[in-house]
């Protein structure tokens, strides 16, 4: 369980990046999400759907298409930001899942789907070592430990989620949601520390006091994004619609 | 004259969108004559230019400050400042310290028992007692 919900390390940006005017560019062109087109995230590797097909990273390795966008990128600015995973080191590409079938919908929940995506602002109860934490986009998140390997500005991928929800509709898993369906990206900020705590220690009829220190450190991570795919980006990565009980149930609130 | 909504300005996430690192410069002093400068005096021969190759985002300012400990300071975007005193230590030992303030916030070290703050409202909005149907228990 714990080996399974690590967190996927993918890459880490510069630090020196502005959203300049190859993001603007881009929000203009497309009008899918208002959310993750002004934000320079970087959205092939990250994103879920292509690994499904392939378990090996070199074969996901591909040429990155020559945009517009792009040749401006190049010209203008030295700073560039990795969007194709041709990009990123190696070693800091994200470990493909190995998913064994294609994700399971079921038309009724594919009925409901768009109400959810539509409805904006949407929460996500995220698991980070099989605890809950529910966040928004914009959040500020102190994990209770120090995450290994990991820098200031790395972008990681929270992949286990139990809840997806919107103002009046509820996405549900049981327990979790499948990975394929949501995309949450959080970075790391750098890492906390606590005050020093001494704690006295004592025995029973000695008057010897031992005072021991302990001062934690902490990963925090700052929440970019919470997306829930649509009925079109599921199908289009391969999703297989079905009938009868499905893996999460979206709810209507009363 | 038409009512005017309240204006409000978007508060800076660092991370959300751009992430600037928040350590903008670190102070590096030493003192030529004192012991207790040993470890610090063969850590800026050594180890600080490769730190400093790793870390182009941070300012680093070596001076001298004769006849006092030596001291690794850092300075934060949010106006703070954070001063480690490293007498007497390791080249090995300096270099965490240095990572330490790196990789800090720059904020004042504070207990916290929630691990999420946000500024977002409520997605569900506030529960009201005049709204909704009457619950059976």
């Amino acid at each position: 369980m714990l080996a399974r919900s690590i967190l996927r390390k993918a890459l880490a940006l510069p630090f020196e990046q502005t959203p300049s005017s190859t993001t603007l560019f881009r929000a203009t062109l497309s009008t899918t999400t208002s959310t993750s087109t002004q934000s320079p995230n970087p959205e092939t590797p990250l994103s879920a759907s292509p690994r499904a097909e392939f378990n090996d990273p070199t074969q996901q390795q591909h040429q990155p298409p020559v945009t517009p966008s792009a040749a401006i990128r190049s010209a203008s600015t030295p700073y560039t930001t990795p969007n194709t995973s041709s990009h990123i080191p190696i070693h800091k590409q994200p470990l493909p899942p190995t998913f064994e079938s294609p994700l399971k919908v079921t038309s009724s929940l594919l009925e409901l789907l768009p109400h959810l995506v539509a409805q904006r602002s949407h929460y996500i109860t995220a698991h980070v070592h099989a605890k809950p934490y529910l966040v928004t986009a914009g959040d500020h998140l102190r994990l209770p430990f120090l995450m290994a390997n990991v820098q200031p500005g790395d972008v990681i991928r929270l992949n286990r989620a139990s809840v997806i929800g919107s103002r009046d509709f509820t996405l549900k898993g049981k327990p979790y949601i499948d990975e394929r369906m949501f995309e949450c990206r959080a970075r790391v900020v750098g890492v906390d520390s606590e005050p020093m705590r001494y704690k006295e220690k004592t025995k029973r009829r000695q008057r010897h006091v031992r005072t021991i220190k302990s001062k934690e450190r902490y990963t925090m991570l700052r929440i970019m994004d919470v997306k829930v795919k649509t009925e079109e980006e599921l199908v289009k990565e391969g999703a297989v619609v079905v009938e009868g009980q499905d893996q999460a149930t979206l709810e209507v609130k009363s | 004259m038409p009512v005017q909504g309240i204006r409000t300005v978007a508060a800076a996430r660092n991370g959300v969108g751009a992430f600037i690192l928040p350590c903008k410069r670190m102070d590096f002093h030493y003192c030529d004559w004192a012991g207790s400068s040993r470890g610090m005096v063969s850590f800026l021969r050594s180890a600080l230019p490769s730190f400093a190759k790793a870390n182009p985002q941070i300012e680093i300012r070596v001076s001298p400050r004769p006849h006092k400990h030596p001291v690794v300071k850092g300075h934060y975007i949010n106006g703070r400042e954070k001063a480690i005193c490293v007498r007497n230590l390791e080249p090995e030992q300096i270099f965490n310290k240095a990572n330490l303030l790196k990789e800090a916030s720059g904020e004042k070290l504070k207990r916290t028992k929630k691990p999420v703050t946000s500024i977002n409202d409520s997605v569900r909005g506030i529960w009201s007692p005049y709204h909704g149907d009457i619950k059976t228990v």
